[in-house]
Formats: C-alpha cells, structure tokens, sequence
C-alpha cells in the first residue's frame, strides 16, 4: 500500500467512518492520522514525535490570538454590549419597513467586530434580539433566520478565529487576512439588509415598520454604541495601522471588554468564572483538533498525499477557476459534516498546494499565473473565499449550527421554519461568493492600498 | 443528552478538581494578557517592552490550554457530527460514546507516558527560552499534571457511558 492516492483515500475513507460514527473530530483526526502514521513507518517515528508534538503545537505564538479572542468574545457576551449594540441600531432602523430584523443583523455585525465566533454572535444576539423581533410583530421565519444569518458575520468581520486558523496554516500573514475580509465583511452586511429589504416587500406583514425614536433618544442610543467603536477601533485599527501585533490587540482586546464591564457592573465573579469554562471549552476544542490535523497532515505528507492530489489535478488539465469552483463546493459538502474550524483544518492542507501547482508555483509573477495573480494574493483570496464558504454551512441543513442555535432560543417556531427562513440570506452569500470570485480586488484591494 | 451521574462523592470531587484546574488555567491566560497589556505600555509609553513578552505568552498559553482539555472532555466540549447518528437508538448512542471515552483516555495515557520522556529530554539537555532561560522542563511538569486529570476525566466519562449502555441494554 504506497500509492499515495490509495493512502490518501483509505485515510480519507476511515477519517470519515469515524466521525460518522460520532467520534469526535479530533479524535478521529488522532486515530487515523496515529495509526496511518504508525503502518507507513512503524510505531516508533510516531512515538518519538509525540514527545514534543503537542507542546510545539500548542505554544505557537501567532495561535495565542485565539484563547484572548475567545475570552473576550465571552466577556463581551456577558457584559450587555450586545443589548445596547441593538438598541443603538433600533434607533435607525426600526422606524422602516423589516426594520427591526435589518437592526438586528446591525448589531450582529458589531458583536461581529469584537467577537471572532458565528455561535457565540447567533447565541448571544439571538438571546437580545429574539424577543425584541417578536414584540415587533416579525414573522417566526424572518426573526429566526436572521439571526442565524446574522450570527455568521461573528466570523466575517475581524477579529476572526477561523481566519486565523488560515493564516497559521498557510503561513499567511494575519494583518493581511484581517484586512483582506474587510469589505467582504461590509459587503455581507450590505447583502443581508437588501435581503430583508426584498422580503418584507414581498412579504409586508413579515415585518411591519416600528415608531420612530425622537431625537433624544436617537443621540442616547448611539452614544450607547460608543464603546464597541472604541474598542473594535483600538484593536482592529491597531492592527491595521501596524501599531502592534495580533497578539497583544487581542489582549489589550480582552481587557478593554473586561474593564467596560467591571465599569458597567456587568460582569461580577459569576459571569467572569462562566466566560472562563466558556473559553476552556472552546480553546481547548479548538487546540485537540488542531493536534489532531498536525498528525492527520504528517501521516498524509509522508504518504505523499498531497502532492499526489495537486499532480492529479495539474494532470486532469481542467481549468484553475473550475478547480477553485470544484474545491468550493467541496467545503460546502464536508459543511454538512463538520463545523468550520474541523473543515479550515482539515482540507485546507491538502487544497492549498493543489492551488499553488495550479497557479505555476510559489514565486510565479502574475502574468504567468494561472490565476492571473501573485500565490500571495491567491492566498489571500482564496483564505477569504475559504471563510465565507465554510460559514455557509452554519446555516445549511443538516447540521447549521448556527440554526440550531437559534432554535434552542426560539423555542415557539419549527426548525423547519428557520431554516425556510434563512434561505433568502442562504441565496445571498451564494452571490456574494460568486461576486467575490469574479472580482478578486473586493478582497485584495484593500491589503494593497493599506502597505502602500 | 444524558445527565452525568453525580451521586458518588469520587465523581464529584473530581468534576471539582476539572473545574479548578480549567479556572487556574483561565487564570493563567489572563496572566499572559496582562503581560501583553503591560508590554503594549511598556512599549508606548517607555519605548521599553516587557522582557521575554513572547516566550511567556508561548509557554503560558500552551500550559493554560493543556489545563482546559481536561474540562473539555468531562463538559463533552469536543464536536461531534450528529448527522448519521440522531436517529441511532441510546444503545448504540452509549457504545460509541463509550468507544469516544476510551480513545480520550488511551491518547491521553499514551501522551503522560511520552510526554514524561520529553520532559526527561527537556531537562538532560537543559532546553531553555532564550531571554528569560525558563527551563521548558517546569512547563512539561505542569502539562503532565493536566494530562493526568485528561485521564481521570475520560475515565469518569467512561464510566458513565458504560452505565448509559447497561441502563439502555435493560430497557
């Protein structure tokens, strides 16, 4: 057994036995990568590695931003941030027709900007949100599916864990990523109101149109919003001004978050032991599985899996924009199987060198590429089409996490509802992906114009 | 979801200790914040960061998240897909999470026992960071210690999963 395509697809087809069989992810990414790892060269490499694997793994110093982000997308939870982030949008938009459900993707979209995950944006919005959409008579589907929809700009607008994960991955610079989702980010906002724009004008009594606030109240409300700018600012802007590195924006992220509660008396010992276990959870998940894609990814280099793969498609002589489509699409596929971070991990080491051969190779200049750009700004784009794909299955059946989410909180409407309701903005990110791939400079644009 | 039995006092006193040592770990990554925070003023104001801001944040954040798998295996934080198996009657939902308890537990043995070699390695050839020259050995001890209580958490889930799979056999 040495082909490398049989390896890859024995080590593919027992990966995903095992977590059909409900094992979790990083287990099962442990088990075969171990085991494969073991029968390709006996145990003794494997053993040898896992002296100091783990630790290696887990202290690289660009992955520390993802404890801090997560901690501080968990204080942000529980420090009310969220309630006046709707409020302040309410204000604006509440008075239109949907207005209440485009204020709620708003909000969405600043929880977006100082959490970095889609579940915790859809659990902690939707928490504020829900009862607030209902009291303004929004349809079960409209409410619901927004939320969920709107849960999804947690990961798309900066800070964001799973681009991270890319960037640690493909060795990519983080700075470039976070501006690279930048206008995607704005873009996904900007589609997601047209959206509820179109429905209640289909659909009137979906969404009826609210008061609107006097001017007094408008200024109050706005300023309420004043500290998620200030912080998104510090840290994002700080990022991207090139004052300091992720990893301290992050921290200096999580105890701007800390301290506005401890101000706002939000956050007492309970909340602060329960963001705690929350981030020990999450980080940890997060960790073992990354453990698991680094065995998972030497059993298949030593295997020559993926460069066997990138051959077989350089062979196949289809052309690269069908293949990026193809690879694509197989995100959406495994989305019905896994989360997205399990996905970013777990194919994106063996898409990123097909696309690297696709495009002529490390330093091919742009005119030569077969994606008509530089393989630092393939990267850079396809990191970002990457992240909206794989988000996509938050809101897709069967496993649309983010749906379930919101059904847990939603207890009045069906499931079958929400997710009825989240196709418009499910038929959204579908064009704005397309969008994205016709015109690579909505991603590249703005990391060019930042260095200069 | 099945309710994790919390009846025996072992049980419980070991869900304490998790949940301690998850907290200590938290602690510990708010630590390495505030020196990230200090070293950002530091850097700003005195044009003097703090000394050794990336070793302390690589180690301490590799020792805080070690010290959060325990809790994650006794919270059943890592993801599962549920998609073949939502429908599979509680007996076999218990024999293949008893099958997920006893690969946590075995990788967990297996990483104590070669883990414990790389400490041993660490100390023989005197690896150290290279400002602070903390010697990396401290960081594997504490590891090990969280690597232990893995196994003690997915010994605790094992157990439970086998009870699961007996009262699911009964009915």
């Amino acid at each position: 057994m040495t082909d490398p395509v049989a390896i890859g697809l024995v080590g593919l087809a027992a990966l995903v036995t095992l977590i059909a069989l409900r094992m979790p992810i990083a287990y099962a990414m442990i088990l075969t990568g171990g085991i494969g790892v073991s029968l390709l060269d006996g145990p003794g490499v494997l053993l040898s590695q896992l002296k100091t694997l783990a630790y290696g793994q887990f202290s690289i110093y660009d992955l520390s931003v993802v404890p801090m982000f997560v901690l501080m997308g968990a204080l942000a939870s529980a420090s009310g941030l969220s309630a006046s982030l709707f409020r302040g949008a309410n204000a604006w938009f509440g008075r239109f027709r949907g207005g209440t459900a485009m204020a709620a993707i708003a909000a969405c979209a600043g929880f977006g900007a100082v959490c970095g995950s889609s579940l915790a944006t859809a659990s902690t919005m939707g928490k504020v949100a829900l009862p607030e959409l209902r009291r303004a008579g929004c349809s079960g589907a409209l409410a619901t599916g927004t939320l969920a929809a709107g849960g999804v700009l947690g990961i798309l607008i900066p800070p964001s864990v799973v681009l991270v994960l890319y960037a640690v991955i493909v060795e990519a610079n983080i700075v470039t990523m976070f501006m690279a989702a930048f206008i995607p980010g704005f873009l996904a906002v900007g589609f997601f109101l047209v959206t509820i724009a179109i429905y209640v004008r289909i659909n009137p009594e979906a969404g009826p149109a609210g008061d609107a606030v006097g001017s007094r109240q408008l200024v109050a409300d706005t300023v309420a919003m004043a500290p998620v700018a200030a912080i998104f600012g510090i840290v994002i802007g700080g990022i991207y001004l090139g004052l300091y590195n992720p990893t301290p924006a992050a921290a200096v992220g999580a105890a701007l978050v800390w301290l506005h509660g401890a101000i706002t008396g939000a956050l007492r010992w309970r909340q602060i032991r329960a963001a705690l276990l929350e981030t020990a959870s999450i980080s940890g998940m997060i960790y073992l599985i990354l453990l698991g894609a680094e065995m998972l990814k030497v059993f298949m280099s030593r295997g020559g899996v993926p460069q066997a793969v990138a051959d077989a498609m350089l062979g196949s002589e289809l052309s690269p924009i069908l293949v990026l489509v193809l690879l694509l699409g197989a995100l959406i596929v495994l989305g019905c199987l896994m989360d997205s971070l399990s996905m970013i991990l777990l194919a994106i080491p063996f898409f990123w060198p097909v696309l690297v051969a696709l495009n002529g190779g490390d330093a091919v200049i742009a005119s030569d590429a077969g994606f008509g750009m530089t393989t630092d700004d393939l990267k850079i784009w396809f990191g970002i089409l990457a992240l909206v794909v794989v988000e996509l299955g938050l809101i897709t059946p069967p496993v649309g996490m983010n749906v379930f989410v919101i059904s847990g909180i939603a207890r009045d409407v069906p499931m079958r509802e929400t997710f009825l309701g989240v196709m418009p903005f499910f038929g959204a990110e579908v064009l704005r992906v397309g969008i994205l791939i016709a015109f690579p400079a909505l991603v590249l644009w703005f990391p060019h114009w930042m260095a200069g | 979801m099945t309710e994790t039995p919390r009846s025996d006092g072992s049980g419980g006193f070991l869900r304490a200790a998790v949940t301690a040592w998850a907290l200590a770990g938290g602690g510990l990554l708010v630590a390495v914040i505030v020196v990230n925070v200090l070293s950002v003023i530091g850097g700003a104001v005195l044009g003097r960061p703090f000394p050794g801001d990336f070793e302390i944040t690589e180690i301490g954040i590799a020792v805080a998240v070690f010290a959060f798998l325990p809790y994650c295996q006794m919270s059943d934080a890592n993801v599962t897909a549920d998609v073949f198996t939502s429908r599979a009657g509680p007996r076999l939902r218990a024999v293949l999470g008893l099958a997920a308890s006893a690969t946590a537990l075995a990788f967990s043995a297996l990483l104590v026992w070669r883990m414990w070699f790389g400490l041993l390695d660490q100390k023989l050839y005197g690896y150290t960071t290279a400002i602070l020259q903390f010697p990396h050995w401290i960081a594997f001890a504490s590891i090990l210690a969280s690597l232990g209580l893995l196994a003690a958490a997915s010994t605790m889930t094992l157990v439970r999963d086998a009870r699961d799979m007996v009262s699911a056999g009964a009915r």
